[in-house]
């Protein structure tokens, strides 16, 4: 058996034993207030070892049970990934609107889609049919971008 | 009761508005169903946000109607491209297909689509006479019964149909975690917010399942670009015959039983009502030998199973607050969104509004009968979209989704972390259905605990002590340790 199939275990381990030790740290509250019912940290340190008692049980099921190694995924997974940091850094520095329209049209190409246009005109027409609906039928205010300053004024 | 229903029916039937919007959420629905990748519990992840501003019945007839469409629309790609567009389907495509590949799609589609309608229906009315009887015993239910409850309807996560048992536990507890982010109700001690006041209420449900349903599946859809689908041709819907239907009457009815008593059970869903619809199908026919190679019994088995478990997953989210799918997890939150508090409150002081959204639900079975059998062709077509279109697409629903429910741009980061988070669960084989129903009962079994503790003093045994409580938990024990006991008892036997 390989040591990637404890990889999972190992994470979700280390996962619950990082809450446990924030939990710890939680204040706690005078008596009067909680009475005999639970501190705040109390009921997450109790789900994290719930979890660390199923966590060893998936532990004894991977060495049992001989496991597929897991394919690494394509190019347009990790690129799909990649364009949501995109779209983060096109949304905080630019405007929501620009973000969605690169990210749209970049992943349209990643996934395949050779004819530019068709990409171009649904990473166009989508996001300016969904901000009308939003802006004059459900009154919702978009953040404030390049674009959105032009449009709000 | 009776009546109540019957003028809720009326009401709906001469709402022109209420229909109409049936009438387009079915077809919406359909495409969604169809379209493989695309089922009802994403479908209505990125609706919710769109109902914001609609009355509340309509905005739970919207969700309810996708519910419904999507379910029965999954059995066309089913049937027609050995494709399932929902996994509740899946079992459809043991003999649609074949049936299909004989050249009889079109009688193929006929059967899963009465069947369905059957099933949807024989369910709604379940859910009319079921519901207020549940809520009226849920009336006697004080804080230890719905923690028992709320660790019952967890406990039931470990059979959901996809991922093992104790990873599915494992994701439902990773999601009554995320329930503890934010200010502690009672004492307001602020817990996992790192300082971030935007998260001082706690996670909202919205961006978290736009992100763990449709942002990971568009992440797992990401695997299947360029994949090649073959399709059977087909002339027509046909009915079926009569002696189709002398065939599939009985196992029609059986699976409709079946279906809504599954849809019943707290985290079980239409996948399981349709495997099981399917195997019972099979175990009584006459005509075993059918099955696989293109059985009208066995899609009747399936279809009529997979829809009445639609109606009966209703009946916890609406009497008692426990999701029995994830889709009725985001109809859940959808009630809470429009003030509609799901409970006994619900079924004593706004049962018309119950009674309207159960009689949209008839109605979009109907209406998806009529287009299953008049337009099942074209969206079949649909289900070719090519997902280098479909899927950007959904990003930017998702995204303009998720922002929209509060305004926050911290909601589309979560949208898109939860979507990464999901899409490496479902790599490793975990489920994301747990985690959300985790992160809605989180709140229910923290509160009813912190209630009962201090109900008893401090003392925590006296739950066990309450018999509607004590039953629940055995009934959660039993779902936890019941299979691996029978398979002890067998061996040793």
């Amino acid at each position: 058996m390989s040591n990637k199939f404890y990889t999972i275990p190992l994470f979700l381990t280390i996962f619950s034993i990082i809450i446990i030790g924030i939990s710890m740290q939680l204040d706690t509250s005078p008596e009067m207030i909680v009475g005999d019912s639970m501190q705040a940290r109390s009921f997450p340190i109790f789900l994290m070892v719930l979890n660390l008692i199923l966590i060893s049980v998936l532990t004894f099921q991977y060495k049992k049970n001989k496991q597929d190694l897991i394919k690494l995924e394509k190019f347009p997974t990790w690129g799909s990934m990649g364009l949501f940091l995109i779209f983060y850094l096109l949304t905080v520095y630019t405007d929501m609107f620009i973000g969605i329209f690169v990210v749209m049209l970049l992943m349209g190409l990643l996934w395949g889609e050779k004819r530019i246009w068709v990409s171009f005109l649904t990473a166009t027409l989508t996001p300016l049919f969904i901000f009308l609906l939003f802006d004059f039928v459900l009154k919702i205010r978009f953040p404030r971008g390049i674009l959105m300053n032009m449009y709000y004024g | 009761m009776f009546e109540q229903a019957i003028m809720a029916m009326a009401s709906v039937a001469t709402d022109p508005y209420l229909l109409f919007l049936i009438f387009a959420t079915t077809v919406l629905g359909v495409i969604i169903g169809v379209l493989p990748g695309l089922g009802a519990t994403t479908g209505a992840a990125l609706l919710l946000p769109f109902t914001l501003t609609m009355d509340p019945v309509h905005a739970i007839a919207v969700l309810a109607t996708i519910y419904v469409s999507a379910t029965f629309a999954g059995s066309i790609t089913a049937i027609l491209i050995n494709t399932p567009g929902t996994s509740a389907a899946a079992a459809t495509t043991f003999d649609g297909y074949p049936l299909a590949q004989k050249g009889e799609a079109g009688r193929a589609l006929g059967v899963a689509v009465i069947s369905s309608t059957v099933g949807g229906v024989f369910s709604v009315i379940i859910l009319c006479f079921a519901a207020p009887l549940l809520a009226r015993v849920a009336y006697e239910f004080r804080s230890p019964e719905y923690f028992a409850l709320t660790v019952f309807g967890l406990s039931m996560l470990a059979s959901i149909s996809a991922g093992g048992a104790v990873k599915n536990l494992i994701g439902g507890i990773f999601g009554v975690w995320l329930s503890t982010i934010g200010a502690e109700r009672v004492t307001g001690i602020e817990r996992f917010m790192f300082g971030n006041y935007e998260l001082y209420e706690g996670l909202h449900f919205v961006p978290i399942f736009i992100g763990l349903f449709a942002i990971s599946e568009l992440l797992v859809q990401s695997k299947t670009v360029n994949k090649i689908v073959n399709t059977v041709s087909m002339k027509a819907v046909k009915l079926p015959t009569k002696e189709d239907y002398k065939r599939i009457w009985k196992t029609i009815l059986r699976s409709c039983g079946i279906g809504t008593f599954i849809g019943v059970l707290p985290a079980e869903g239409a996948t399981v009502a349709s495997m099981i619809g399917y195997s019972e199908a099979r175990r009584w026919s006459k005509n075993k030998e059918e099955f696989g190679k293109g059985s009208v019994e066995g899609i009747a088995g399936a279809e009529a199973a997979n829809n009445a478990a639609t109606g009966g997953a209703m009946v916890p989210t609406m009497v008692l607050g426990i999701p029995g799918s994830g889709t009725t997890a985001i109809i859940l939150v959808g009630l809470m969104v429009h003030g509609l508090r799901p409970g006994v409150y619900l079924f004593t002081e706004q049962v018309e509004k119950v009674y309207q959204i159960f009689g949209s639900m008839f109605f979009a079975n109907i209406m998806f009968m009529l287009m299953g059998l008049y337009a099942a062709k074209f969206f079949a077509r649909v289900s070719l979209v090519p997902t280098a279109i479909l899927w950007p697409i959904v990003f930017g629903l998702s995204v303009i989704g998720a922002y929209a429910f509060q305004g926050q741009l911290l909601d589309v980061w979560l949208a898109l972390i939860f979507g990464v988070i999901g899409f490496f669960a479902r790599r490793h084989g975990f489920s994301v259905a747990p985690i959300a129903v985790g992160l809605i009962l989180g709140e229910m079994v923290e509160t009813n605990l912190q209630h009962s503790l201090k109900m008893f003093d401090g003392a925590w045994w006296m739950i066990f002590a309450q018999p509607l409580a004590l039953m629940f938990l055995i009934f959660a024990f039993l779902g936890l340790c019941g299979p691996y006991l029978y398979s002890l008892i067998i061996k040793r036997k």
